[in-house]
């Protein structure tokens, strides 16, 4: 017999009041909660809503929330969801009413990333995300050169900003109980982005200051309480909390 | 219905398209549509690298643009037209130096020069890398400079059909999956750069979104498939979900071995050993477990515990992490299981043989990256060659446009009637699907991947490739009663991802279809195309592109174009 999962998936259609609806997915060996996802559009609704690309931890389009834990569906195995010890400190995640009867043992409860405005079902909007990404200009501003040499960059230094810059961009740093009273607030990822650039020593000056100057700006750094959230759901391991300590100490000291 | 006018229009948010959008927003306006926000985009899992002759790996100082070219069209059974080759590899050291300038966070040797690694195929270390997530890397930065530049993107919005009047192209329809409205861009170019189509097999390394939808578009139109035959196997596709474990693994000194721990590759080609290219080492692997000599029947060892936890964690970290994510395997302390399986395309839309490099045989559609056959892979890529492409190309046609000018165009009323076609026939598309009463689409997809994973893969014979060609069209028949309920209303379509796959699946139905015809007519093997019961080259008889063409009964009809050669003569293919 094949064994079955049970799901209790939120549902939302737009400008609805969100439900919860349940669902039973066949499992198959190394099954992902993504796939299951999947198992629920192909083959119990197809109008089912929710965001994927890679399906290997990399794209960062599927962050949601799993037993209250956002993650990415792609890396999660569904029999390990019951077993996986969450990160400690999580803050409390309200989406809409969980039905009193989720049998929390057996049945996974999905629900959409926190602190972002859902749309339709686990697609939330992302326009704060990427605005709050785009004001703090993540990008060089040097000419563009085409003939060698390229312009050189320490073996140490452009290791030091690794773990910076493979940043997914997935948005589940935005757990953050900052983002969840502060719609003003820059939020963990565009802060690391930030602190990316002003790390990153190929980097000048002047577009070093004009970063430091936005991100020192009340909604930046100052806003962040140091609950240190976003270091501990992070998938990737960029430390976005980190970043912002550091961006503290090297940047806002008077 | 909602009509955009803009000079160009650019479908595809990875490295093809935002280098053609950063290059043409210069001067003009431009729209650049991609189904997922850029970033999400299939080039952001290139692992390896990207190839130029730097000459900055002490092993390979003497690199030049003219050995790289060689090694590109060796590896490429010399099928890869031999100017255009000549033209990227050219362009390599440029495109390299120009992400560095623009930020890319490339892997340093202790010198501070970006660092080199070998890769297959390649006569010398010209791979350079940002430890094994290049791919991402570049796309970000990429996107970074887009956002400095101020690009004008439309995020999720799914590209449904190309709009042509005669034989030039006036724009497409879209889907806007924020709001669930078609959506009309009319334009006097239009670049397609929707990337690859592995979605056609059941396993392949390609995401989930990799479903050729400009190939489709454009075949729908008219434009030739070239080349679908030869699809380039991964040799090591991580056992269980098939996610890419980088050739970088073996360019670093990853070693393959069987059941028997013997290193398979020694006897196979001699002297590149693990570091042939991709489509010899792919049929090894393949026979090895075919022969009993893999293990539980399914795989072979990739190992790379001889390299050392601190090489692993600074030249593999990404790959560590996916191994251990999805296969429970940290490859410090064990081999990890590997198999081969599809990871890329060489063929895809036409190219002009009388045309600048991208122009298709439609006035004014340009293609780029993965989904073009432009063709610099032939019949088998080198790895690191595939970003490259993206680049060099994507800023080849921007460059080429803006010289040229805006074409002429139709008159107003003849593209205002294409696009009331193109709407009428997608509205009349959608209802048909409502009423229909055959199978789900899933039903379909899967059916469809099961065949060619099972009969136009790694070794291919005559009887599995016409199971194939008539499978495909019962497919086709199926899909032409395909059920999905509630989708004509912009409400329903809003992010209704279950009429994007439905959309997408028309797209792979005409591929897959593609794939398995000129899999039949082409009887020789030739890169990554290897016939069971052709085994030898023939170039007397198959040295051509093939180009296929859906004729006006509905069928499937072969041509042929010349291979550009002239450079380098065709010889047998050792290594």
């Amino acid at each position: 017999m094949v064994e079955k999962q049970k799901f209790l998936v939120y549902r939302k259609n737009p400008g609805e009041t969100p439900r919860y609806e349940r669902y039973t997915v066949p499992l198959k060996p190394g099954m992902s909660v993504l796939e299951a996802l999947f198992y629920i559009q192909d083959h119990l609704d197809s109008s089912f809503a929710f965001r994927y690309a890679c399906r290997g931890a990399i794209c960062g389009s599927c962050g949601i929330t799993i037993d209250k834990f956002p993650q990415l569906a792609c890396r999660t195995q569904v029999t390990a969801v019951k077993s996986t010890k969450k990160p400690l400190k999580l803050p409390e995640l309200t989406f809409g009413e969980v039905p009193n009867d989720w049998n929390q043992e057996t049945e996974i409860l999905i629900e959409p990333l926190p602190n972002m405005e859902p749309i339709k079902d686990l697609v939330v909007e992302m326009e704060p995300f990427w605005k709050f990404y785009e004001e703090v200009k993540p990008y060089f501003v040097r000419e563009y050169i085409d003939v060698q040499p390229e312009s050189l960059q320490s073996f140490e230094d452009a290791r030091s900003i690794e773990h910076l810059v493979y940043c997914i961009l997935c948005g589940i740093c935005w757990t953050c109980p900052v983002n969840a009273t502060n719609s003003n607030y820059l939020g963990p990822t565009a802060l690391a982005k930030a602190y990316r650039f002003m790390a990153d020593t190929r980097v000048d000056d002047s577009h070093r200051s004009v970063i430091a100057g936005r991100v020192s700006k009340e909604d930046g750094v100052p806003a962040c309480e140091k609950h240190f959230v976003c270091n501990r759901v992070c998938p990737k391991g960029v430390k976005p909390g980190t970043a912002i300590q550091n961006t503290r100490k090297e940047y806002l000291t008077p | 219905m909602s009509v955009k006018e803009f000079d160009v229009l650019i479908v595809g948010g990875g490295l093809s398209g935002l280098r053609a959008g950063l290059e043409l927003s210069k001067k003009w306006k431009v729209a650049l549509v991609s189904k997922v926000v850029p970033i999400r985009s299939h080039s952001g899992a290139a692992q390896g690298g990207i190839n130029a002759a730097l000459g900055n790996h002490p092993e390979g100082k003497e690199d030049t643009p003219e050995k790289h070219a060689f090694d590109t069209i060796k590896g490429s059974d010399y099928l890869a037209d031999q100017d255009v080759v000549m033209f990227m590899t050219k362009e390599a050291p440029k495109i390299v130096v120009e992400f560095e300038s623009m930020g890319a966070p490339f892997s340093r040797f202790e010198n501070g020069k970006i660092a080199q690694r070998p890769f297959g195929g390649a006569g010398s270390p010209r791979t350079c890398y940002a430890a094994d997530r290049t791919g991402h890397a570049l796309l970000h930065t990429l996107y970074e400079q887009c956002i400095r530049q101020g690009v004008d993107f439309y995020d999720e919005f799914f590209l449904i059909d190309l709009i042509s009047v005669y034989n030039t192209v006036t724009g497409a329809l879209t889907l806007d999956l924020t709001t669930g409205e078609l959506v009309t861009f009319r334009t006097p170019y239009v670049i397609l750069a929707t990337g690859g189509f592995g979605r056609i097999f059941t396993a392949s390394t390609n995401a989930i979104i990799c479903t050729g939808d400009g190939v489709g578009a454009a075949f729908r139109v008219g434009v030739p498939m070239q080349d679908c035959e030869f699809i380039q196997f991964h040799p090591t596709c991580l056992y269980g979900s098939g996610i890419l474990m980088s050739e970088g693994a073996r360019g670093e000194g990853g070693l393959l071995f069987n059941n028997k721990k013997e290193r398979f590759m020694l006897k196979i080609a001699p002297e590149a050993k693990e570091l042939a290219p991709r489509d010899i080492i792919a049929r090894a692997i393949t026979t090895e477990i075919n022969e009993g000599r893999g293990f539980e029947d399914a795989y072979v060892h990739l190992d790379l515990t001889h390299l050392g936890a601190e090489r692993i964690k600074e030249r593999l970290p990404g790959i560590r992490d996916i191994a251990i994510d999805f296969a429970g395997v940290d490859s410090i302390e064990k081999p990890i299981p590997v198999h081969a399986g599809h990871h890329y395309s060489m063929g895809g839309i036409g190219t002009k043989f009388d045309g600048d490099y991208c122009e298709t045989s439609l006035d004014g559609l340009w293609a780029v990256g993965e989904n073009a056959a432009v063709s610099v892979h032939g019949a088998n890529r080198l790895g690191g060659n595939s970003l490259l492409e993206t680049a060099v190309f994507g800023r080849y046609i921007g460059r080429k446009m803006l010289e040229r000018g805006l074409p002429s165009r139709p008159s107003l009323d003849k593209i205002i009637a294409a696009e009331k076609a193109t709407l009428d026939n997608i509205e009349g598309l959608f209802k048909r699907w409502e009423s229909n009463s055959g199978k789900k689409a899933v039903e379909i997809r899967e059916a469809m991947g099961e065949t060619l994973s099972r009969n136009v893969f790694v070794f291919r014979k005559e009887s599995e490739l016409q199971q194939a060609v008539n499978d495909m069209k019962n497919f086709q028949k199926d899909f032409e009663n395909v059920s999905l309920t509630n989708i004509s209303s912009p409400a329903a379509r809003k992010f209704n991802y279950g009429l994007v796959r439905t959309l997408e699946l028309r797209n792979m139905i005409d591929i897959a279809e593609v794939t398995a015809f000129a899999s039949l007519w082409r009887k020789e093997s030739r890169g990554a195309h290897y016939r069971t019961d052709y085994p030898t080259r023939k170039d007397e008889d198959y040295l051509v592109h093939s180009m296929v063409i859906r004729n006006n009964s509905g069928d499937l009809e072969m041509h042929t174009k010349p291979v550009k050669l002239g450079i380098f003569e065709p010889k047998p293919r050792e290594y």
